[in-house]
C-alpha cells in the first residue's frame, strides 16, 4: 500500500459506510435477538455503534501520524503488515479508553461492552475489510489504487 | 530485429556520399554496386555483387562474394565474418558499420545531414513536407489508405497496455489497429528478447510487483495470489509463501516477484482474449502528418512476407485516425564509449559482450575452461549477471569474476526524512523506483511539479540500483571471503588487447597515482538502456515537425539522460493536437514527465488509464465512463476470459 492521507481517511470511511455498518447493524440485531424493533434494551442494539464509531474516530487521528511515519520509509509505503497490526492496536486502544477510562461514558448508558462482545464485533468488521483492501476495492473502483487510496477519478 | 546499416567516406575519400539503410528480415541483403543492391554503393571501386549479408537472430554474417578489390576489415582481406556492431568494414571506399535497432521506424533511404536534398526518400515524399496534409492528397496518393479511429503505434508492452484499456472499456476489436514490427505478433516480443539476453530465464523472477499484471487491469488477482493459488491446487502449501510475502513486503518479507513466464503466459491469455492478433498490422511507421480534416495520416511500409515481393511500392500505405497512440520504446542498447573503442579496434574478439546482447556462450567457456569475468555497471542487470556467473562457477570453480565500478558508495539518497539503504556499493530499493511512485504520494508530488522541481526528485528517486535479495548478498560475501570476487574502482584510461584476454587500464585516482591494470577473458557491460528517444527518427521526426517539447535532462556525467517529450498528465502531447484529434505516448518516450516509472508494466498501464479515462470526458466513440458497475462487470469478464 502507498496511501496518500486524503487516501487513508477516505478509504476508512468508505470501508465503514459499507462494511463497518452494515456488519454492525447485522451483530446488534443478533445481540438483540433479531428482535425489531429492538423494544428492551435499546442500548445493546446502539452500544456496537458506537464502539465502531470510535475506532473509525481514533483512526482518522492517527492516520496523521501514520501519515508522519510512512515519511521515514524510503519507498513511502505502508505494508499490509503494518495496516494490519495498527489496525489491531486501534481496538486495544479503544477498549481499554472505554474500560479504563471511561472515554465512551457519554454515548455508553451501561459504561461498558464486555470484551468477548467487543472483540468478536471487532473481528467481523475488521476481516473483511482487510480482505476488501487486499483485494475487492479496486475490482470496484479501478483508479484507487493508484491514487493512495482516494476516490473518484484522476 | 531489425539492423541499420551505416556507410561513410573511408579517411581521405571525399568524393562519395555518406548513407544508412535498415533491413528487417533474414536476409541475405546485397551489398554492391548493382541497382539490386540492397546496400547500394554506386562506385567503381565496388563490385557489382560484392558482399552479402546474413541476419540469423542477433548474429549478423557477411560474406564477400568474391568482390575484386575485397572486403577489408582493420586492413586485412576476408571471405567470411561474424560482424558485430560497431566493427568497420571497408569495401571500396566507403567504411561500413552497423548496430541493431529495435525502433519502429524505418530508416529506409533517410539521408545523413550533408547529403543531397533530392535524393528524398519516395515515400511518403513531398506529401509529407507539410505540417498538415489535406485528406484529398492522401486519396489521391494512390496508395492503399485505410481509416481507423484508434490507432496504435509500436507493437510492445505499452500498445498493449492502451489497446487492453480501450477494449475493456467497450471500443470495438474494428475500431483499433497496432502497427508493429513484422516477426512477432506477442507484445512481449522484444521484453522477452532483452530479458533472455540479460540472463533472465523464463523461470527466474524479474524486478515487477505482484499488482503490476500488464493483463489485468485492475491488479486483482497479483502474480502472487496466482502462483499460491496453483501451488495449493497441486497439495503444496509452500505456496503460501507468495501470499505472506505479499502481506509483510518490503520490510517484513522479501519482495514478491512473479516469474518471467507467468507473465508472459498471463499476457498470450489476454491477448488472445481482446482479440490482439486481429487488430495486428505488420510494418514500419514511416512518419506522422496532421490531417486537414482534424485527424493523422500515417505513412508505413508493410512487412512482406515473401522476400521477392520486398521492395514492391504496394507495401508503402497509409492509415488515417483519429487517436493516436505512440509507444516506441528504447531505440538502442547502451555500449560504453571504451568498449566500442575496444570492438571497433579489434573486431576479430569476442571478449567484450553487451549484456542485452546473446551471449551465451561466454557462460559455455567460462564453465568449459575457467577464467576471468570483468563486470562493468552496478545496477539490477549486474547482479543478475553475477548471479549467472556464480552458477557458472558451481561447475567450475576456476572463475573469476571481477567487478569494475566508477567510484564507491558510502551513503544512499536522502528524500524528505528517508533515505536509501546501500550495500556492496550498490544502493538498494525494491523496484527501479521507490514504491510510492506507482501510486502514491511521490507520484502525485511528481505530477503536481514544474519541471525544475521534477528532475530534482527524479534524481533523487531514481539512480542506478539493485533489489535486496540475499541469495545475491551472500553471492557477494562468500565471494569476496574466498577470494574469487574483487571490486575496483575507477575510470577506464584504455583496454588493450594481450592474447585473446583484454586488458583495462584504470586512471589513478587523485590519492593512489599509479593505475591499474585489470586482465579479463570476457567484459560483460551491464550500464543498461539509453533512453535517447530522438534516435529514433520517428520521434525525430515529430519533434523538429510539431515543436514538441522535451522534458528536462536528469543525471550528471556519463549518467545524463536526455529526457522525453512533454505530455499531460492525461498522457497526451499537447503540441499534436489537431482539433478532435488528439495523441498520447507512454513508456520511456515520455520519460521525466509526469510519471517516473514510464518503463515499467504498472506505470504503462497508468498511463493507458490516464489516456482512456480523457478519452472517455473527450466523448471519444465506444469510450465508456468506467465506473464502479462496469468494472466489476468488466472484471467477472475477464475471470471467465470471456471477450470485453
Amino acid at each position: 500500500m502507498v496511501p496518500t492521507l486524503a487516501g487513508r481517511w477516505q478509504t476508512r470511511i468508505l470501508l465503514y459506510v459499507f462494511i463497518g455498518l452494515p456488519v454492525t447493524f447485522l451483530y446488534a440485531m443478533y445481540l438483540t435477538n433479531w428482535r425489531w424493533p429492538p423494544a428492551i434494551d435499546l442500548s445493546a442494539f446502539t452500544d456496537p455503534f458506537v464502539f465502531i464509531t470510535a475506532i473509525l474516530i481514533l483512526g482518522l487521528i492517527l492516520d496523521v501520524a501514520y501519515i508522519q511515519a510512512q515519511r521515514f520509509r524510503w519507498e513511502g509505503d505502508w505494508p499490509f503488515a503494518f495496516q494490519f497490526f495498527f489496525s489491531i492496536m486501534e481496538f486495544f486502544a479503544v477498549y481499554v479508553g472505554m474500560e479504563y477510562f471511561g472515554a465512551l461514558d457519554y454515548f455508553l448508558p451501561d459504561g461498558r461492552i464486555p470484551f468477548e462482545t467487543a472483540a468478536w464485533h471487532f473481528t467481523f468488521v475488521f476481516v473483511p475489510s482487510f480482505i476488501a483492501v487486499l483485494a475487492i476495492v479496486q475490482i470496484f473502483l479501478v483508479r484507487w489504487r493508484y491514487k493512495g487510496g482516494e476516490l473518484g477519478r484522476f | 530485429m531489425s539492423i541499420e546499416i551505416t556507410w561513410r567516406p573511408a579517411e581521405n575519400v571525399n568524393d562519395v556520399a555518406p548513407g544508412r539503410i535498415t533491413l528487417t528480415g533474414k536476409g541475405p541483403f546485397q551489398i554492391g554496386r548493382s541497382s539490386g543492391s540492397e546496400v547500394l554503393l554506386d562506385n567503381s571501386q565496388v563490385s557489382r555483387k560484392h558482399a552479402t549479408i546474413k541476419v540469423e537472430g542477433d548474429v549478423v554474417t557477411l560474406d564477400d562474394e568474391g568482390s575484386q578489390n575485397g572486403t577489408l576489415v582493420r586492413g586485412q582481406r576476408i571471405s567470411s565474418l561474424q560482424w558485430r556492431p560497431g566493427v568497420e568494414v571497408a569495401v571500396g571506399p566507403f567504411v561500413l558499420t552497423y548496430r541493431l535497432v529495435e525502433s519502429q521506424v524505418p530508416i529506409e533511404a533517410t539521408r545523413l545531414p550533408g547529403q543531397d536534398p533530392a535524393a528524398r526518400p519516395t515515400f511518403p515524399g513531398r506529401l509529407f513536407d507539410q505540417r498538415q496534409v489535406p485528406f484529398k492528397e492522401i486519396q489521391s496518393s494512390g496508395r492503399m489508405t485505410q481509416e481507423i479511429e484508434y490507432l496504435a503505434i509500436g507493437g510492445g508492452n505499452g500498445s498493449f497496455a492502451w489497446v487492453d484499456h480501450l477494449r475493456i472499456f467497450g471500443v470495438d476489436k474494428k475500431n483499433i489497429r497496432v502497427i508493429g514490427i513484422a516477426d512477432n505478433k506477442s507484445p512481449y516480443s522484444k521484453y522477452g528478447r532483452l530479458c533472455r539476453n540479460s540472463q533472465i530465464p523464463d523461470h527466474e523472477r524479474i524486478r515487477s510487483n505482484s499488482i503490476s499484471t500488464p493483463d489485468n487491469l485492475w491488479g486483482f488477482p497479483g502474480y502472487a495470489s496466482r502462483e499460491t493459488v496453483r501451488d495449493l491446487a497441486r497439495g503444496q502449501l509452500v505456496g503460501l509463501k507468495y501470499v505472506f510475502q505479499v502481506f509483510g513486503e518490503p520490510t517484513v518479507s522479501e519482495t514478491y516477484t512473479p516469474r518471467l513466464i507467468d507473465v508472459f503466459q498471463s499476457l498470450d491469455r489476454e491477448a488472445k482474449r481482446i482479440n490482439w492478433d486481429e487488430m495486428w498490422l505488420a510494418g514500419r511507421v514511416i512518419a506522422i502528418r496532421k490531417t486537414d480534416d482534424e485527424r493523422y495520416v500515417i505513412a508505413y511500409r508493410a512487412s512482406s512476407e515473401s522476400e521477392a515481393n520486398n521492395n514492391s511500392p504496394d507495401r508503402d500505405r497509409f492509415i488515417v485516425a483519429r487517436y493516436l497512440h505512440i509507444a516506441t520504446g528504447y531505440p538502442a542498447s547502451n555500449f560504453l564509449d571504451d568498449l566500442q573503442k575496444f570492438r571497433r579496434e579489434h573486431p576479430q574478439s569476442t571478449a567484450v559482450v553487451n549484456c542485452y546482447e546473446p551471449h551465451e556462450e561466454v557462460y559455455r567457456t567460462l564453465e568449459q575452461k575457467g577464467g576471468t569475468v570483468l563486470i562493468r555497471g552496478r545496477g539490477i542487470v549486474a547482479s543478475r549477471i553475477i548471479q549467472r556467473v556464480y552458477e557458472a562457477r558451481q561447475k567450475n570453480p576456476n572463475i573469476q569474476i571481477l567487478h569494475l565500478i566508477r567510484n564507491p558508495v558510502t551513503e544512499g539518497s536522502k528524500w524528505d526524512l528517508s533515505q536509501r539503504e546501500v550495500y556492496n556499493d550498490t544502493e538498494h530499493q525494491a523496484f527501479n523506483w521507490p514504491k510510492s511512485c506507482w501510486g502514491g504520494t511521490y507520484l502525485r508530488e511528481l505530477d503536481a511539479a514544474t519541471p525544475e522541481e521534477r528532475s530534482k526528485m527524479m534524481a533523487s528517486w531514481g539512480g542506478t540500483t539493485t533489489a535486496y535479495r540475499d541469495d545475491w548478498l551472500d553471492i557477494i560475501s562468500t565471494g569476496k571471503k574466498e577470494g574469487w570476487f574483487k571490486v575496483f574502482y575507477g575510470n577506464v584510461e584504455g583496454m588493450s588487447e594481450r592474447g585473446s584476454r583484454v586488458v583495462t587500464r584504470l586512471q589513478g585516482k587523485a590519492n593512489y597515482q599509479e593505475s591499474l591494470e585489470l586482465v579479463a577473458d570476457y567484459i560483460i557491460d551491464c550500464t543498461g538502456l539509453i533512453s535517447k528517444i530522438d534516435e529514433t527518427p520517428l520521434i525525430a521526426d515529430i519533434i523538429k515537425t510539431y515543436d514538441v517539447g522535451r522534458n528536462r535532462v536528469t543525471g550528471k556525467g556519463a549518467e545524463a539522460r536526455l529526457a522525453g517529450i512533454n505530455v499531460s498528465s492525461s498522457f497526451e502531447i499537447p503540441a499534436m493536437q489537431n482539433g478532435r484529434g488528439h495523441v498520447f505516448a507512454s513508456g520511456v518516450v515520455t520519460f521525466a514527465g509526469p510519471h517516473a516509472a514510464v518503463d515499467s508494466f504498472l506505470g504503462l498501464q497508468y498511463a493507458a488509464l490516464r489516456s482512456v479515462d480523457h478519452l472517455a470526458r473527450l466523448r471519444a466513440p465506444g469510450v465508456s465512463k468506467f465506473g464502479p458497475l462496469r468494472s466489476s462487470y468488466q472484471w467477472l469478464k475477464w475471470c471467465a476470459n470471456a471477450s470485453p
